[in-house]
C-alpha cells in the first residue's frame, strides 16, 4: 500500500500524475543543451522504470513517464550522472533534483549555432541556473540571443534578449546600404544614410545586429561589451496572461543575475503563505504589492552599465478573466 | 604630386548657355586643346561630383556641352551656373574620327540626348555639304518639347536631309511623329555597300535602329555606334564602364559596329 | 642573403622599422567577424611578429594597403581644391604568393590602363613586399592552378618557426640590418597541390554568355558583393563629392570600393541599369576573371586565392562556376 508524501515527491521534480501508482520523472537541462551521451541515459530509465516513452517538455526539459513511485529510488540512482555532467546544483548527492519550483533554465539555440544570435545563451542560462538553483519558488526564466526571441522570452517571469551595440567604421564603409535595407527590413529602420556614410539612430536600435551581419567590408562590427535587454514579469495563465516588458535596455550580465537573485528574497518577503500550495506567482505578488515597492527590492545593490536604459515603472497589459 | 594628377579638373568659361528646354542646356565652354565629336568631359562640380557629358559641337576655342538635368550633378549646375565657370577635365575617348565618313552617303540616326555626340558630325557636313555623297539626320525625341537644337535644325535643313520626329505628338504639333526606324526604309540610298550608318541613343532604340540598318543591306563594317555607360574616371581605372575586354572611356565611346556588336553588358 | 635570427632580434628589427616605416599585416581582429564571438582576420598595423596571423588565411586581401577602401583625392574650400596629402611613412605588407602575383593586376589596371594613378602610383612607389610562406593548401585555394603558388619578386621572405626566424632578403635595407646575423639558406614554403583545381578554356564562345548556366546564379546570389570586396584584383570604385555637414562650404572628393555586384554599379544618369540581373553579374564577374582581363593583358586576373568562395554567405563557389565554363565550351567544342 502506497503511503506518498507528495508536496516532498514534487518537490525532488516527479509529478503526481493521473494515474494511481505512476509518477513521471523531469529532468533538467539548463540552456537546452546536452551531450548525445546523455540521451542513452535517459533511455535507460524510460526503459527501465518508464513506459519507454520519453516527453520533450516545452521548457527544453525531459519528462519520463509511467514510473512506478516504489522505483523513484532507483531513478534518482540513474539520474545521478546526469545531474553530476550537467553540473546542476544538488543538496543531497544521489537524491535526484532537490527542487522544483525554479524551473529549468531555457535558452535558444544561441551564439554556439544562430548567426543572428548575439551572445551564447547556453553559456548565461547555464550561469544563471548555477545562481537561482534549487529554489522551491516558482521562476521561470528564459535566454534568447536576439530580438526574434524564438525561445519566448516574453512569456517569462524574466526574459533576457540579446544586444550589440554597432560599431561603425566610416573608413570601411563603401555605402553599399546593405545595412540600411536590413535594418529597414528586418528590423526597425534605424540607419540612415547621410553624405555616403551611415547614421545610427541610437534611440530607435533595438541592437539586433542585421548591420554587423549584413555589413560585406566589416565596417560594421560587434561591440566588445555584450548587452541584454531584460523584459519582466511575462506569463501564461488563467487570470491575466500578459507578455513580459521592457525593464532594462542595454543592461548586462552582472546586473541581472543580481535582479533574478533579489526577486527571490522579495518573493520571499511577500508571498501569500496561505495560497494553495505556497505557491503564488511573482507577477501577481507585484500587481499585489506594487511596482516600486518590486523595483526596491529588485535594484538593492544593483550597478548599471553607463548604457543601461531603466524602463521603470513598468505597465503590462493582457487579458483580464477576473 | 611628382606624377600629373589626371583628376585634377581646369577651370573652363562659360560663354554661353542655350536653353533647349526646361531640362536640357548647351552650356558653351572655353577650351582650346584639340576635342572630337563623340569625345567627353567630366564636368566637375566640387562637393557635388562628376558627370559625364559629351561634346555637343566644337568652335574656335570653345566646346559646346549639353546638359541634361537628370543628377545631382547636374541639377547643381543648371541652379548655380550663374557662377560663369564649370570645373572640366578631359576630354576623353576616341570620339568620331570623321575622316571615316567624307564622301560617302551617311544616315546619322540619333535619339533624344544620343543627338549631342553626333551634333559636331552634323554641324560638319552642313558646313561641308560637298564632303558628302548625301547625308540624312533621323533624329528622334519623345516629345516636341523634349526636342534639342532647334535653331540648329532650321540651319541643317538647308543643306542636309533632316527628319524629325517624335514619339508622342502633342496638340499644335505639326512635325513628324513614330519611331526612327520607320524612317530608315524609305530612305534612298545609292551605294549600299559604302554607306555609313551612325547610331546613337538609348540601348534600345540602338538595337532596333542597327537592326533596321543591317535590313536594308548596310554593311555591319560601315555602321558606327557611341555607348553610354557608367563613369567614374574617365581613364580606365574605376572600371564601370568595362564591357567585356573593352573600357568604354578609353576605347570608346564609339565603335565601329563589327567591334560594338559583340560587347554585351 | 638568408638569414636566421631569433624572434627578439625580429622584434628589434621591427622597432627600428616603424621609425620610418607602416607595417601592415594580415591580424586577427577577436570579435570583429560577421557573427557574435567570431573573428576576422584582415590587414592592420603592427608593431610585433606576434600580431601577424600566419596559421589562416585572411579574409580580406592587402589591396586596402595600396587601395583604401575610402581614399580622400581633393578637400575642397571656397575657393581651393587641394589634392590630399600622401602617408608621411613609407609601408611594409606582409603578404602570401597569390596576393604578390595580385599585385600585379593591381599595378595593370592603376599604372598601365589609361594613364597613371597618382594616387595608386605614390603608395605603391613606397611600400616594401615582404611574403609569407604556405606550408599546406588552404581550404578553397586554387592558385597551383592559377600558377600563382609561388613567386620571387618579393623584398623579403619571412617564416616564423617554433624559435627562429627565418628570412631571405632581397632588400639592401635588410641586409645591412641584418650584417650581424648567421647566414642561412632560406627558401620560401611554397605548395604544390591544392583541394581544389579549375581549368580554364583557352577561349570562351559568345555562346557561354548566353548559357542558362547563369540563371542558377540570379537565384542564389544576394549581390552583397562580399567576393569582389575581398578579392585582391578587384579594382573599381565610385567617386563620393561631399560637403561637410557642419561646413558647407568645405567638403571633399574621395573614392569608394565599388562592386559590379551591387546594385546601381551599372547606373546611369537618367536611371537606366545595364545589368539588374544577379546571374549576368556573375558572369560579368567570372568572364572578368578568366577571359576579358587576359584578352587585354595577357595574363589571367584571377589569383586563385579563393577568398571569394570562402566568405559567400550562399556558398557561390567562383571555382566551381570556372569548371562548370570550363565542361560548357568542352561541350560545345565537342
Amino acid at each position: 500500500m502506497l503511503d506518498l508524501n507528495t508536496k516532498k515527491i514534487k518537490k525532488n521534480a516527479y509529478r503526481i500524475t493521473k494515474v494511481r501508482g505512476e509518477t513521471a520523472s523531469r529532468i533538467r537541462i539548463p540552456g537546452g543543451l546536452l551531450t548525445a551521451d546523455l540521451l542513452p541515459k535517459i533511455q535507460e530509465i524510460a526503459e527501465t522504470y518508464g513506459n519507454g516513452r520519453i516527453h520533450l517538455t516545452t521548457r527544453q526539459g525531459f519528462e519520463i513517464p509511467g514510473i512506478r513511485y516504489e522505483d523513484m529510488d532507483a531513478v534518482n540512482t540513474l539520474l545521478q550522472p546526469i545531474i553530476d555532467q550537467l553540473e546542476i546544483n544538488q543538496v543531497i548527492p544521489g537524491k535526484g533534483y532537490t527542487a522544483s519550483g525554479t524551473r529549468n533554465v531555457s535558452a535558444c539555440i544561441g551564439s554556439n549555432t544562430c548567426p543572428f544570435a548575439n551572445y551564447n545563451t547556453t553559456d548565461f542560462a547555464k550561469k544563471m541556473e548555477k545562481e537561482i538553483f534549487p529554489n522551491d519558488l516558482h521562476f521561470k526564466v528564459a535566454f534568447t540571443g536576439c530580438a526574434n526571441d524564438c525561445i519566448k522570452t516574453r512569456m517569462h517571469d524574466f526574459g533576457i534578449i540579446g544586444m550589440t551595440e554597432p560599431q561603425y567604421d566610416k573608413d570601411r564603409c563603401v555605402n553599399c546600404q546593405a545595412c540600411v535595407k536590413a535594418c529597414k527590413q528586418k528590423s526597425v529602420d534605424a540607419l540612415s544614410v547621410e553624405n555616403y556614410k551611415i547614421v545610427r539612430d541610437a534611440a530607435k536600435c533595438v541592437g539586433c545586429g542585421e548591420c554587423v551581419i549584413n555589413c560585406p567590408t566589416r565596417a560594421w562590427t560587434r561591440s566588445t561589451k555584450k548587452y541584454y535587454r531584460l523584459v519582466i514579469m511575462g506569463r501564461t495563465g488563467k487570470r491575466n496572461p500578459r507578455l513580459a516588458e521592457d525593464y532594462l535596455v542595454w543592461t548586462d550580465e552582472a546586473a541581472i543575475i543580481k535582479i533574478v537573485k533579489n526577486t527571490y528574497k522579495f518573493v520571499k518577503e511577500y508571498i501569500d503563505t496561505t495560497a494553495p500550495g505556497g505557491k503564488e506567482h511573482i507577477g501577481y505578488i507585484i500587481d499585489r504589492v506594487g511596482f516600486k515597492e518590486f523595483e526596491k527590492w529588485a535594484l538593492d545593490g544593483v550597478e548599471f552599465d553607463e548604457k543601461t536604459i531603466v524602463k521603470g515603472p513598468v505597465y503590462w497589459s493582457g487579458p483580464h478573466y477576473d | 604630386m611628382t606624377t600629373t594628377n589626371p583628376y585634377t579638373p581646369f577651370l573652363s568659361e562659360i560663354k554661353a548657355v542655350i536653353k533647349h528646354t526646361d531640362i536640357e542646356y548647351t552650356f558653351r565652354m572655353t577650351f582650346s586643346g584639340d576635342a572630337k565629336p563623340g569625345q567627353f568631359f567630366e564636368v566637375s562640380l566640387p562637393k557635388f561630383g562628376e558627370a559625364p557629358i559629351s561634346i555637343s559641337g566644337i568652335g574656335e576655342n570653345t566646346v559646346d556641352l549639353t546638359i541634361r538635368r537628370v543628377g545631382k550633378v547636374t541639377a547643381e549646375i543648371f541652379e548655380n551656373y550663374v557662377g560663369d565657370s564649370l570645373f572640366l577635365r578631359g576630354p576623353y575617348g576616341n570620339g568620331f574620327s570623321i575622316d571615316n565618313y567624307i564622301d560617302k552617303e551617311i544616315i546619322l540616326i540619333a535619339g533624344g540626348t544620343g543627338l549631342s555626340p553626333v551634333k559636331g558630325i552634323t554641324d560638319y557636313f552642313s558646313a561641308h555639304p560637298k564632303k558628302t555623297k548625301g547625308f540624312t539626320l533621323i533624329a528622334g525625341f519623345k516629345s516636341p518639347n523634349d526636342v534639342l537644337f532647334k535653331a540648329d535644325f532650321e540651319k541643317w535643313k538647308k543643306n542636309l536631309n533632316v527628319i524629325l520626329t517624335v514619339d508622342t505628338p502633342i496638340d499644335g504639333y505639326c512635325g513628324k511623329s513614330g519611331m526612327v526606324t520607320e524612317y530608315i526604309p524609305s530612305i534612298p540610298v545609292k551605294n549600299i555597300d559604302d554607306a555609313i550608318g551612325i547610331v546613337v541613343g538609348p540601348p534600345m532604340m540602338m538595337k532596333c535602329t542597327i537592326d533596321e540598318l543591317l535590313k536594308k543591306g548596310f554593311k555591319e563594317a560601315n555602321i558606327w555606334i557611341s555607348q553610354e555607360r557608367k563613369m567614374c574616371c574617365g581613364i580606365g581605372k574605376c572600371g564601370h564602364c568595362k564591357i567585356d575586354d573593352t573600357y568604354i572611356c578609353l576605347d570608346g565611346p564609339v565603335f565601329n559596329y563589327t567591334k560594338g556588336k559583340f560587347l554585351k553588358d | 642573403m638568408g638569414y636566421q635570427i631569433n624572434k627578439t632580434k625580429m622584434n628589434t628589427l621591427f622597432t627600428d622599422l616603424l621609425e620610418n616605416y607602416t607595417i601592415y599585416a594580415p591580424k586577427r581582429f577577436v570579435g570583429g567577424g560577421t557573427f557574435a564571438d567570431t573573428d576576422c582576420i584582415r590587414y592592420g598595423e603592427i608593431s610585433t611578429l606576434e600580431e601577424i596571423e600566419f596559421s589562416e588565411k585572411s579574409d580580406y586581401s592587402f589591396k586596402e594597403v595600396l587601395l583604401p577602401i575610402s581614399e580622400t583625392l581633393f578637400y575642397f574650400t571656397e575657393a581651393v581644391m587641394k589634392e590630399s596629402d600622401p602617408p608621411l611613412k613609407e609601408a611594409i605588407v606582409f603578404l602570401r604568393s597569390c596576393d604578390l602575383h595580385s599585385l600585379n593586376r593591381l599595378d595593370t589596371i592603376y599604372l598601365k590602363n589609361g594613364p597613371v594613378d597618382p594616387y595608386y602610383k605614390r603608395l605603391r612607389d613606397h611600400t616594401h613586399f615582404i611574403l609569407m610562406g604556405c606550408e599546406n593548401t588552404f581550404e578553397n585555394c586554387f592558385c597551383v592552378s592559377m600558377g600563382t603558388n609561388q613567386s620571387t619578386n618579393y623584398d623579403a621572405y619571412i617564416k616564423v618557426t617554433a624559435e627562429e626566424v627565418l628570412i631571405d632578403s632581397h632588400w639592401n635595407l635588410l641586409d645591412q640590418a641584418l650584417a650581424n646575423a648567421q647566414p642561412f639558406t632560406v627558401v620560401p614554403d611554397s605548395v604544390s597541390i591544392n583541394n581544389i583545381s579549375v581549368e580554364i578554356p583557352e577561349s570562351i564562345p559568345q555562346s557561354v554568355f548566353d548559357s542558362t548556366l547563369w540563371d542558377d546564379y540570379t537565384a542564389r546570389c544576394i549581390a552583397c558583393g562580399r567576393c569582389t570586396f575581398v578579392c585582391p584584383t578587384c579594382t573599381c570604385f565610385t567617386m563620393q563629392d561631399l560637403f561637410y555637414s557642419d561646413n558647407g562650404k568645405a567638403g571633399e572628393r574621395r573614392r569608394v570600393w565599388a562592386s559590379c555586384q551591387v546594385d546601381g554599379y551599372t547606373d546611369v544618369a537618367g536611371g537606366h541599369a545595364f545589368r539588374e540581373n544577379k546571374g549576368q553579374r556573375m558572369r560579368f564577374k567570372v568572364m572578368h576573371k578568366i577571359s576579358d582581363y587576359k584578352k587585354r593583358f595577357d595574363n589571367q586576373m584571377c589569383t586563385g586565392c579563393g577568398r571569394c568562395d570562402d566568405i559567400c554567405p550562399e556558398y557561390i563557389s567562383f571555382s566551381n562556376c570556372i569548371n562548370k565554363v570550363n565542361a560548357l565550351v568542352k561541350e560545345e567544342n565537342r
